[in-house]
């Protein structure tokens, strides 16, 4: 084994020490427990990661902000014409570097469907989204897995699973009072450099832990014909208003998927300046494709939600090479105020496609 | 006959004269049931109403409307039935209301308090009831819970278990576990100075991720699609993440539901980020009802409604 | 990425490679010519000037017009490629950037954003006779393949123009009605809905009026736009007079925010109006999935 291979280890005591230090360069991104939920926060000497309880939200905002300005604009005096006012646009300051700690081993594979999206690799074109590639390049991600699965979970029917190594830079289990660090890129190296080796008995304690995870999972669905159900399945009305009929069409399922990608672009002005701004959105809103006309091509929720789940099940497949849109993280289904499952549409889907 | 067996007869009974019955069935996972359309006798299956009813089925009634459907009731989804018919958001007669006895419906969030450290709520494999308690399979063994200590907060409150203006009512009536609303649970909060309350508002608010499932949950909000929230015409709210235009939005969500809002909670429950967003609106019901007399839900034209009921530019009707 | 089905030519590129995708151009505003009650035409030449004279485009592609502190929205550069003193939009006033737009005076900056999407395959209409059937507002993106194919007349074969509007007043590019009119390499034939005093063209519905001109579909290609309805009613005309969907283009509208086929909204399945299209041939709607 290459000395890039061996595996770290840090103990839990040593764990706010190690993250104090390392938030002192970065901005260190870390669960924190706030009321009844688990928000992804800056952390501060003296804050204690909630590692034990999986996040209520994913940890995408550190690369893809909720609001994110894109330039800002001023009509400034112009100093040969008094009277005239002349127009600068600024590009948005480059953003600093991040770490998130204790991403969940989907949140960081959620990212890998963001990636052909936002570095054109995917659509064909040579549209690169700059603001998106500098913070996903600038961000290192330390995955802790899962010890086990909740009711909610499938991301093994996507290719994942509670210690899948996609898309992390390091990848931590926990054993014995602390984490084996799995280093999986130059920049986890650097950022573990200061740790020691993980000993025999914690590398095995790591490994027993990752399988107890794994077969906690229940089997996977074969999900593999969703592409062409769903396509099979476009005009049928019937099927997506019963899918849909107790869905609110809020938008807790899109902001809290690790995938889910959508944005607006909006002015936001004050007068003489202001800034055009990149901000989440979402396909479940009768705004989203409200034209102003007043044309709507999914004046309905079903359509909506028929949106959402070809999205993730059958387009973006489509166009990435048979991937999912989708990490099997829950979240969508876990937070549903109305209980809607996803994974439920996609197996009614190929069901009702396989009898018409 | 249990209650359960009385309420599939009569939502059996009702289904021919109605395109279908808003209930409760199966939900993703044992501790949460979902809204179940039962649309005929072979979705009655899935059907179960009790301690894991949350949902409020009247949500749906507007978007229902034009035809006759039927809806069955905790006591206080019955007061937003209530509310909905006396701002003719529906019309009573198209909707065919069957109660039963409410003895209060889970709160998840305090599952997972009482579990805290033990496992997670998502964990739990199982939830049989018995009696007054609860028994949960987890991966750390069986554990039983007092139903009263997982009780959502308003149950602990409710004045109207007992569907009020049901058209069948099943099984007997149960008292109600107070008969005043003493507002005893936003005390402490009206109590604060407003600096502490803007510190608490900046705080809970900086998790809100903007999904409005406050505002698509709540059954008396009738501008959504058109919500100033995100529209552009009128520009009142950026689009930024900033606390200030999370809390201007629930601000006015909540002054367009003062003297309207039954107290069901669902906007609060609905928060993933765990908001305590029903306090806007309790402390705006508490006022309206020390200055009008009035508690929204029974029937009468709420008082900040009596000058025009229909407002001719909000397509308060056309939501689906 | 799935293979192109039709003929439309290859996903462009976004020459952007250098340059951040989301920042607009500053462009000067040289001539606003009041079209219709509701349409205004404008004219503009980047302020960047090695940007103007670098700049090109393909008939068909759209830009995103920027009035900063409003927003941006998506027109057609309905200029030919072949005429370049400045780019030409024209924009319908129908939400708040549109409305914004419209107060834009000569001499004012708006922000541009091009060229975006596909265009029309015009290398594949060579040699073949064109039929143009505009409506209304939809007139603005055949106009740049019009005159692009008016510049390049040779290479084409009969040209045929129908172009309809609700009323005279309605009608788009008057001032350049007459000089079409005065080419005898084409055909041109206006219409409005309803009789209107001094009106000394055709009345009628597009969809009628084209059955009328009983246009020859072998070896010609129909160029439609307009609104929905208007459309939904020519394709059938089109049918009728037995044009197969292979030989029917036409450009769509949806709303769009970045318009590189990342932020999500324009699409119609797996495909994105502002990179697969907005130029779509019939053969290509029918295989999509029914969602305009």
């Amino acid at each position: 084994m290459s000395a890039e291979n061996v595996k770290k280890f840090i103990s839990f005591d040593a764990l706010p020490g190690f993250l104090a230090r390392a938030a002192e360069k970065n901005a260190v991104y870390v669960p924190r427990r706030e009321g009844n939920a688990v928000v992804y926060r800056s952390f501060k000497a003296g804050d204690e990661a909630e590692l034990g309880v999986r996040p209520t939200e994913s940890c995408k905002h550190v690369v893809f902000p909720r609001g994110e300005e894109l330039f800002s604009f001023a009509r400034e005096a112009d100093k040969e014409e008094p009277g005239k006012r002349r127009l600068v646009l600024t590009e948005a300051s480059e953003p600093g570097a991040a770490v998130v700690f204790g991403a969940l081993s989907c949140d960081a594979r959620g990212f890998l469907a963001f990636d052909p999206v936002y570095n054109g690799s995917g659509t064909g074109g040579t549209a690169k989204d700059s603001y998106y590639l500098r913070r996903r390049n600038r961000t290192l991600i330390v995955v802790k897995a899962c010890k086990n699965a909740l009711n909610t979970c499938f991301c093994n029917w996507v290719g994942g699973g509670p210690a899948s190594p996609q898309g992390a830079d390091v990848l931590a289990v926990e054993a014995e009072q602390g984490l084996v660090l799995d280093i999986l890129s130059g920049e986890g190296t650097a950022f573990t450099e200061s740790l020691p080796a993980a000993s025999e008995a914690q590398l095995a304690a790591a490994a027993a832990a990752v399988k107890a995870a794994e077969d906690s999972l229940p089997k996977a669905a074969d999900v593999s014909a969703a592409p062409a159900s769903l396509a099979a399945l476009f005009s049928s009305a019937e099927f997506w208003n019963k899918e849909s009929a107790h869905c609110l069409y809020c938008g807790a399922c899109t902001y809290l998927c690790p995938t889910c990608y959508c944005f607006n672009i909006t002015d936001e002005s004050d007068g003489l300046t202001g800034v055009r701004l990149r901000s989440w959105d979402n396909c479940m809103s009768p705004l989203f494709t409200l034209e102003a006309s007043g044309h709507n091509p999914r004046p309905n929720k079903a359509d909506r939600l028929k949106n959402r789940v070809g999205h993730k099940f059958s387009y973006y497949p489509s166009l990435h090479s048979g991937r999912f849109s989708c990490c099997g993280c829950g979240r969508c289904i876990k937070s549903c105020p109305s209980s809607v499952d996803i994974r439920k549409i996609v197996l009614d889907a190929v069901k009702e496609a396989a009898n018409v | 006959m249990s209650i359960q067996d009385e309420l599939k007869s009569a939502i059996t009974a009702a289904l021919p004269d109605v395109s279908c019955v808003v209930g409760w069935g199966a939900g993703p996972e044992p501790l949460r049931a979902a809204p179940l359309f039962i649309r005929g006798e072979a979705d009655l299956e899935g059907f179960s109403a009790g301690f894991l009813s949350v949902n409020n089925p009247a949500l749906y009634l507007p978007s229902l409307k034009g035809s006759k459907v039927g809806v069955v009731v905790k006591g206080c989804d019955a007061r937003s039935v209530g509310q909905l018919a006396a701002e003719t958001l529906i019309k009573r007669e198209e909707v065919h209301v069957i109660g039963y006895p409410c003895r209060g419906v889970i709160d998840v969030d305090k599952v997972a308090a009482k579990l805290a450290g033990a496992c997670e709520t998502g964990e739990v494999a199982a939830l049989r009831e018995d009696g007054d308690d609860v028994l949960l399979n987890t991966p750390k063994g069986e554990v039983r819970l007092a139903k009263k200590d997982i009780t959502a907060d308003k149950c602990g409150r409710c004045a109207f278990p007992n569907a009020g203006n049901a058209d069948v009512f099943v099984g007997e009536r149960c008292a109600p576990v107070v008969t005043e609303d003493g507002y005893a649970d936003i005390a402490d909060f009206e109590a604060r100075g407003l600096d502490e309350l803007k510190a608490f508002w900046e705080q809970e608010m900086s998790r809100c991720i903007r999904c409005y499932a406050c505002r698509n949950a709540c059954p008396l909000c009738v501008c959504r699609d058109q919500c100033v929230a995100m529209s552009r015409e009128p520009h009142w709210l950026s689009q930024g993440d900033g606390v200030r235009d999370k809390l201007f939005f629930q601000i006015i969500h909540a002054v367009h539901l003062s003297g309207r809002c039954t107290g069901c909670g669902e906007c609060e429950r609905a928060c993933p980020l765990g908001i305590p967003v029903l306090k806007l609106k309790r402390a705006l019901s508490r006022r309206v009802e020390k200055l009008f007399g009035y508690k929204a839900g029974g029937g009468d034209t709420p008082p900040l409604l009596t000058f025009l009921v229909e407002e001719p530019t909000i397509k308060e009707r056309d939501w689906k | 990425m799935s293979e192109q089905t039709g003929a439309t030519a290859a996903r462009p590129v976004y020459k952007a490679g250098t340059r951040n995708p989301y920042l607009p151009m500053p462009a000067k505003v040289i001539e606003v010519i009041t079209e219709t009650p509701t349409i205004k035409t404008f004219r503009v030449v980047l302020e960047d000037e090695q940007l103007m004279r670098d700049f090109t485009f393909e008939p068909g592609q759209v830009g995103q017009l920027s009035m900063f502190g409003v927003g941006e929205s998506t027109f057609v550069i309905n200029s030919p490629p072949t005429r370049k003193e400045y780019l030409q939009f024209s924009v319908m006033r129908a939400g708040e950037n549109t409305t914004a737009l419209h107060s834009l005076q000569a001499g004012d900056t708006v922000g541009v954003r091009a060229p975006l999407g596909n265009c029309f395959p015009y290398e594949k209409m060579k040699g073949k006779d064109i039929v143009f059937i505009g409506g209304g507002i939809g007139m603005a993106p055949l106009r740049t393949l019009l005159l692009f194919m008016l510049d390049n007349r040779k290479d084409y074969g009969k040209i045929r123009l129908l172009y309809g509007a609700r009323s005279p007043q309605d009608m788009a590019f008057s001032s350049e009605l007459p000089d079409w009119f005065g080419r005898r390499d084409l055909e041109c034939t206006l219409t409005i809905d309803r009789e209107a005093e001094g009106w000394q063209h055709k009345v009628g519905l597009i969809p009628n009026v084209l059955l009328e001109m009983n246009p020859d579909p072998n070896n010609c290609v129909a160029v439609t736009c307009g609104p929905p309805i208007m459309i939904k009613f020519t394709l059938q005309a089109l049918e009728k007079l037995k044009f197969a969907p292979e030989q029917i283009y036409t450009t769509l509208e949806k709303r769009m925010k970045c318009g590189i086929g990342i932020c999500g909204r324009c699409n119609i399945g797996d495909k994105y109006v502002c990179i697969d299209g907005p130029v779509f041939s019939m053969a290509e709607l029918n295989a999509m999935p029914n969602e305009l």
